[in-house]
């Protein structure tokens, strides 16, 4: 157990967190070494955020152990804390100071030497893009700004390891750009572990993913085994115009073995809309167009289209698994 | 020590940056003012015609005692609403921004936090008392006369009763999200304090002897009086540290619960 893999700088052991009677982790292990960045993925109340506040030591969990640079996070708080920069969901700071001001009092509480103290914010600030900022309020920033500000905050004594919970949730498109890319270049030469319910964002920053949902992982692999995955999925859409064919297509369908997570909605028109997941391999549109044809089914449309990583994940949180692919 | 002084400013410079601490402390300055202004009139009145207030010679009258003993005694009711609201802010204004989260984050223990914290408002606490000499050198410069050692034991007698206060007030502070509720809090919790040293006037028996005693008023009357007393700096010492504990204990709960 008390066994730290040296190599790894964040270690989650068979960590377990109960509010109540109610788990919000239960039992998740992981290990995140240097030059990763790792997406945490999950639907909102999946249990991000209470990952999240464990790693970065603001409550310990029920059981199990976190090991950051192999020291306990919580026999060892003082050492753990000094190697993690957090940036929390919410960035709240204080909106009486002024942002140099702030930068300098979390780079006391840090323990940046005072002979390096005015160099070292000003390179984060010019990092982040806050060279010009310095003497404004934080109270009157800008919600991106606020995020510089924050992430400004997490990199005060240069931590190895980066916990960003939700980095880029409220910022409008340039800005979730710029953000994206300061975190890219920041993963370089760190651990950085970051929750998110944007999928696009993990594809674009992430080197590996971890999907969770009610406290548990439900999947975990880097983005080309993801994207393998994306390849022998597919879906196919079909509309039917007349609503009264609707049980009879259902029925059709689900005698097929191959089709599977067969669903159907009412479009407004009285429209009928299928879709299903089944494997590329096998084409079955021409046999559904005989089969439908056949039986003087109302075809209207039939449609097949690659499975988005949205259309894994959400299959996921149905099932719990996808074919056991990822464990 | 650092970290505990980082937080012990901050705290003191943000009583600055927001109106509550200024206009507190020219309320307390104005108001204090009045008091003094109405006891040395007071006492000028009665000073030349003793015989209309009931007196039968002026001798009796120590001339630092009317005046100070009254002014601090005076000055102690006002600590049960100045406390309140300098207190309101120090967690609850943190937990309701939520930057208390991120404090917690960082490699600092909660002694550090609890004890820069409380630091920062005994030293906004000490500054509001600063102007007060200037009444003293007005006082002085006019011809007034009074005694140094009964009035720096009253100043004494006031900053400890004062830190007190202010440790109950963060205490509570610790517990509630919402400022209004901690000021409300504090303050039902001081006057029942309070209340203590009333009971021996209402009551008789052996416990009443163990309200007054509870009470940090007893204690500061003796200072008032120009009396410096180990029991009463030990009580308020007590006093202090048992809340500065309890506040300790209130953020070490977040341990254990959500």
């Amino acid at each position: 157990m008390n066994n730290p893999d040296p190599s790894s700088l964040i270690q989650f052991e068979n960590v377990s967190k109960k509010y109540g009677s109610f788990y919000a982790l239960r039992d998740v292990s992981f290990e995140i070494k240097e030059g990763e960045i790792v997406g945490f993925l999950g639907p909102n109340g999946a249990g991000k955020t209470t990952a999240m506040r464990i790693l970065s030591g603001f409550f310990p969990p029920t059981s199990g152990h976190v090991f950051i640079r192999g020291v306990d996070m919580f026999k060892h708080p003082h050492e753990a804390k000094q190697a993690i920069g957090y940036l929390p969901e919410t960035v709240s700071l204080y909106p009486d100071m002024k942002v140099i001001e702030y930068l300098r009092f979390v780079a006391k509480l840090k323990g940046v030497p005072a002979y390096e103290l005015q160099g070292h914010i000003r390179s984060r600030m010019s990092f982040c893009g806050l060279q010009d900022s310095g003497h404004r309020l934080i109270g009157r920033l800008s919600k991106g700004y606020r995020q510089r500000v924050g992430l400004a905050q997490a990199l005060v004594a240069d931590p190895p390891v980066l916990v960003l919970d939700e980095p880029t949730t409220g910022l409008d498109p340039s800005q979730i750009k710029e953000i994206r890319e300061l975190i890219r270049a920041l993963g370089q030469n760190r651990a950085v572990i970051l929750s998110t319910h944007i999928l696009p964002e993990v594809s674009m920053l992430c080197d590996r993913v971890i999907m969770i949902n009610q406290g548990q992982i439900l999947a975990s692999g880097t983005v080309p085994e993801l994207a393998s995955c994306l390849k022998d999925r597919e879906a196919i859409h079909i509309r039917i115009l007349d609503n009264q064919d609707r049980n009879l297509a259902l029925k059709l369908l689900g005698s097929i073995p191959e089709v599977e997570a067969l669903k159907a909605e009412e479009e407004v028109s009285g429209e009928t809309f299928i879709s299903f997941e089944t494997s590329p391999e096998l084409d079955l549109r021409p046999r559904i167009m005989k089969l439908f044809v056949e039986q003087g089914i109302s075809l209207a449309e039939i449609q097949r289209q690659q499975l988005t990583l949205e259309d894994i994940f959400l299959g996921l949180l149905k099932t719990g698994k996808l074919g056991g692919r990822f464990s | 020590m650092r970290k505990v002084l980082t937080i012990a400013r901050k705290e003191f410079s943000s009583c600055f940056h927001s109106w509550v601490g200024v206009l507190m402390a020219t309320f307390f300055f104005l108001a204090s003012g009045v008091f003094f202004v109405i006891l040395v009139l007071s006492y000028a009145k009665i000073s030349t015609n003793p015989q209309q207030y009931g007196l039968s010679n002026f001798s009796g009258i120590n001339q630092t005692q009317y005046i100070f003993g009254s002014f601090f005694s005076n000055l102690s009711i006002m600590l049960l609403f100045l406390a309140p609201i300098l207190t309101m802010r120090s967690f609850s204004e943190e937990r309701r921004q939520e930057t208390l989260e991120l404090l917690f984050t960082y490699p600092l223990s909660d002694f550090e936090i609890v004890a820069g914290k409380q630091l920062g408002i005994l030293c906004f606490f000490a500054t509001l008392l600063l102007p007060l000499s200037g009444y003293l050198a007005v006082f002085r410069s006019t011809g007034g006369e009074f005694e140094w050692i009964p009035v720096l034991l009253g100043f004494l007698g006031f900053w400890l009763l004062g830190s007190a206060y202010l440790a109950a007030g963060v205490f509570i502070s610790s517990l509630t999200k919402s400022p209004v509720v901690s000021a409300l809090g504090t303050f039902s919790v001081l006057l029942v304090f309070w209340i203590f040293d009333w009971v021996k006037d209402i009551a008789t028996g052996p416990w009443t002897h163990i309200f007054s005693e509870l009470s940090p008023l007893a204690h500061y009357k003796n200072f008032t009086l120009g009396i410096l007393d180990v029991q009463d700096m030990v009580f308020f010492c007590f006093f202090f540290f048992y809340f500065l504990f309890l506040t300790l204990r209130s953020i070490e709960t977040r341990n254990w619960k959500s």
